[in-house]
């Protein structure tokens, strides 16, 4: 379509603007691995001390394997929530003739838009009458419930794309609408599950602020609370040590994203951080 | 032609309309199952936690604002506590100094707790025993009153030391004593002899009170501090220049010429472009600190010629902003880049050859085939990203802190900083929700007012990840 027209320019422009993000990664890794002269940008030995949190605990951190730990479960329950409730939610808008329907669907893409940050200062108050502030369950439930709206309404997209003539064949067996939803309809949205499971994961496993503000507490820790932790702690500069955790708390998210790419750039695209 | 397209984009909404007006057909065909209920009950968890964590924190960020809510009010209820900075308030307040001054008083009264306590203390028996019949349940105004009334008891203590140390056990003052209720207030009040009038009752209790309670004074001080038009206009200059450099600016240079590209070098550039966006905040603004940190890369770059190393992301304001706009705006272009690109994917391909063929220009491509068919995608972006950089601080946070000097910091930020996280340790959750509460409503209004501009079903169509 656009054999008329010269590429390379046009590669070659963008490359250049593309060329910081990829020096950042690089960089990112090679530092990991390698100590390079003061004032220098080319490494001169490989050496794997920057790794040592991985064995010994630096002093005033808790371990890195129980901040692990806590990553993984807020990341996973998060999801696991995140899943039941907004597909059993997005079938409901979806399919089912119910009262308000209309009301809940517009509520749903209010709060799909609206700034859930506005109400960090009422959520932290809230868990620290309810006694969950610092607890682990207080916040996946925050993170959960934020991440609804956008999980719900993905999920209602999906359901509209299955066709009716599969639930009309299912009622015409015999089956209840509860029937026709979890053994029909299900079934046909499962890669929807996946990229949405996919999201919620890398979002719990992305979130900072929310777990700062609701369970800083070196018990309740998780990796993105850890390393900026570290990196704020003036006493211990140490920028190879720096990245190296950060490399090793990228790496889940990296592996799902070479895996999923596609999936993610879908839903992406359906918008939700800015 | 560009209107013929447009038509052709608004028809498949409508094609899953049709899909959805089936559902009442269908239900009067089979009435099994009451899907009204099913609805409602798979709604049910959804709408608990909607509730929970989305209904109430917008009322309750209302309620805060309007209290005086800090660390030291405490989050629940408060007690009861007659000090200096009370007393003093009392009196420059309410105009009640005098009584200010009686209430700071130390008055002594003969009672049982104080006998028993002498008695504990080794006080001879027959002091006390007189002391108890002469002037049980007297009140005596001032220490030397007292120290008299003891010093011509027939059973005296020997010297005036001792004398003191007693007077010392029947000592009544409510000055630093915490109560739990108002009625425990004025009780002991009432004992150290001050008997209040009604007026003066509710000012003591205005006054002694330690929890929050409800004011408009944030709204005032947020009017009045200069800090606040500062911030206001920090969070206007954030939001749209990164807005339009680079969430849309950006995401326009993104999109169409990776558009212009082979599936190979597209697909490339866009997977390297979403990266900002897949990487944690913290990791990548840690990126960003190694790019201009004194040690960090452009120090090194710079050195050789002449150039001091030194810590680019806070030595000035300019710089600062620089990075914060660079930093934000490269995780934002993502978004507008993936929405703009299958925006151009839809332009049918002939469109394309036949302008060919006429000899246009890749500009007159770009300028009559791919903008036009953009207007709707850009003003999609436009207002969704104002809202979202509007309220987004985790970045800032994270680079600069709102620093250097509170130059970068932004509205989001201020509240975070009032409410969550100071330096002093003094959090102001009334002052901190009463600036969140603008951009609650903001947020509100906003939302609202995009749902109405939009359906937003054309615009979030569902991901065709089949």
């Amino acid at each position: 379509m656009t054999g008329n027209y010269r590429k390379w320019p046009i590669i070659l422009a963008l490359g250049i603007l593309t060329a910081p993000i990829i020096l950042m990664y690089f960089y990112l890794f090679l530092d990991t691995v390698t100590n390079a002269p003061p004032g220098s940008l080319v490494p001169d030995e490989f050496t794997t001390e920057h790794w040592r949190f991985l064995w010994q605990t630096i002093p005033g951190r808790p371990s890195i394997w129980l901040a692990t730990w806590n990553t993984l479960l807020f990341a996973s329950i998060t999801t696991l929530i995140v899943l039941v409730v907004s597909s059993a939610a997005g079938y409901a808008l979806s399919r089912l003739n119910m009262p308000f329907r209309a009301f809940f669907l517009g509520g749903v893409m209010v709060l799909h838009a609206f700034p859930t940050v506005t109400l960090l200062i009422a959520i932290f108050l809230i868990l620290q009458m309810l006694g969950l502030y610092n607890t682990l369950f207080g916040v996946i439930m925050v993170k959960a419930s934020l991440e609804l709206p956008f999980g719900i309404w993905i999920m209602k997209g999906f359901y509209d794309t299955v066709p009716w003539e599969i639930e009309m064949a299912g009622i015409q067996d015999g089956a209840t609408r509860f029937q026709v939803w979890t053994k029909l309809v299900l079934p046909n949205v499962k890669p929807a599950i996946l990229a949405l499971g996919i999201f919620s994961f890398l979002a719990g496993w992305s979130e900072f602020i929310l777990p700062l503000v609701l369970a800083p507490d070196n018990k309740v820790q998780v990796l993105s609370v850890y390393l900026a932790a570290l990196i704020a702690d003036d006493n211990n500069f140490d920028m190879a040590l720096f990245k190296s955790v950060g490399v090793f708390y990228v790496i889940p998210v990296i592996i799902l994203f070479v895996f999923f790419q596609n999936r993610l750039m879908n839903i992406y695209s359906g918008g939700t951080k800015g | 032609m560009a209107k013929e397209i447009t038509d052709t984009a608004r028809a498949t909404p409508t094609a899953t309309l049709s899909a959805r007006d089936m559902a009442p057909k269908l239900t009067k065909l089979q009435k099994i199952g009451n899907s009204k209920y099913l609805g409602l009950i798979l709604l049910a968890p959804a709408g608990v936690f909607v509730l929970l964590f989305f209904f109430i924190p917008v009322l309750l960020t209302g309620v805060f604002g309007f209290t005086n809510m800090s660390t030291a009010t405490g989050i629940t209820g408060g007690s009861y506590l007659a000090n200096q900075s009370s007393m003093q308030a009392l009196g420059d307040r309410h105009g009640f100094g005098e009584l200010a001054d009686q209430i700071n008083q130390i008055a002594y009264t003969i009672d049982d707790v104080g006998l028993e306590a002498a008695a504990q203390d080794g006080v001879d028996a027959d002091t006390l025993k007189e002391l108890n019949t002469k002037f049980a349940g007297t009140s005596f105004d001032n220490r030397r009153d007292m120290e008299r009334a003891i010093k011509n008891l027939d059973a005296r203590p020997p010297n005036t030391r001792a004398v003191k140390a007693l007077a010392k056990h029947f000592e009544r003052s409510i000055i630093n004593i915490r109560f739990e209720s108002r009625q425990e207030l004025l009780a002991a009040i009432n004992e150290i002899g001050v008997t209040l009038t009604p007026d003066q009752q509710a000012a003591v209790i205005e006054v002694t009170y330690t929890g929050w309670v409800f004011s408009t004074d944030n709204f005032k001080r947020m009017i009045s501090l200069p800090d606040t038009k500062k911030t206001l206009i920090n969070t206007l200059f954030y939001v749209f220049t990164t807005l339009i450099l680079f969430n849309v600016g950006f995401a326009l240079v993104l999109a169409i010429s990776t558009h212009y590209m082979d599936a190979g070098p597209s697909g490339f550039f866009r997977s390297v472009w979403l990266l900002p966006r897949i990487t944690p905040p913290v990791l990548y603004v840690l990126m960003w600190k190694w790019l201009a940190w004194d040690t960090g890369f452009i120090s090194a770059i710079l050195g050789p010629f002449g150039v001091e190393p030194k810590n680019w992301l806070l030595d000035s304001p300019a710089n600062a902003w620089t990075f914060i706009i660079l930093i934000n705006g490269m995780v934002g272009a993502s978004m507008g880049m993936l929405i703009f690109s299958s925006a151009i994917k839809a332009i049918p391909k002939p469109l394309f050859y036949a302008s060919e063929v006429d000899g246009a220009t890749r500009a007159q491509q770009i300028r009559h085939i791919i903008l036009p068919q953009l207007r709707f995608p850009i003003l999609f972006i436009t207002s969704y990203q104002t809202l979202s950089l509007m309220t987004s601080f985790e970045y800032i946070l994270l680079a600069t802190e709102g620093g250097p000097g509170g130059s970068t910091e932004v509205w989001a930020l201020s509240t975070y900083f009032k409410a969550l996280n100071n330096y002093a340790g003094a959090l102001e959750y009334g002052y901190g929700a009463a600036l969140a509460l603008v951009l609650v409503i903001v947020g509100v209004v906003l939302s609202i007012l995009y749902l109405k501009l939009f359906d937003f079903k054309t615009l979030t169509a569902p991901p065709k990840i089949e």
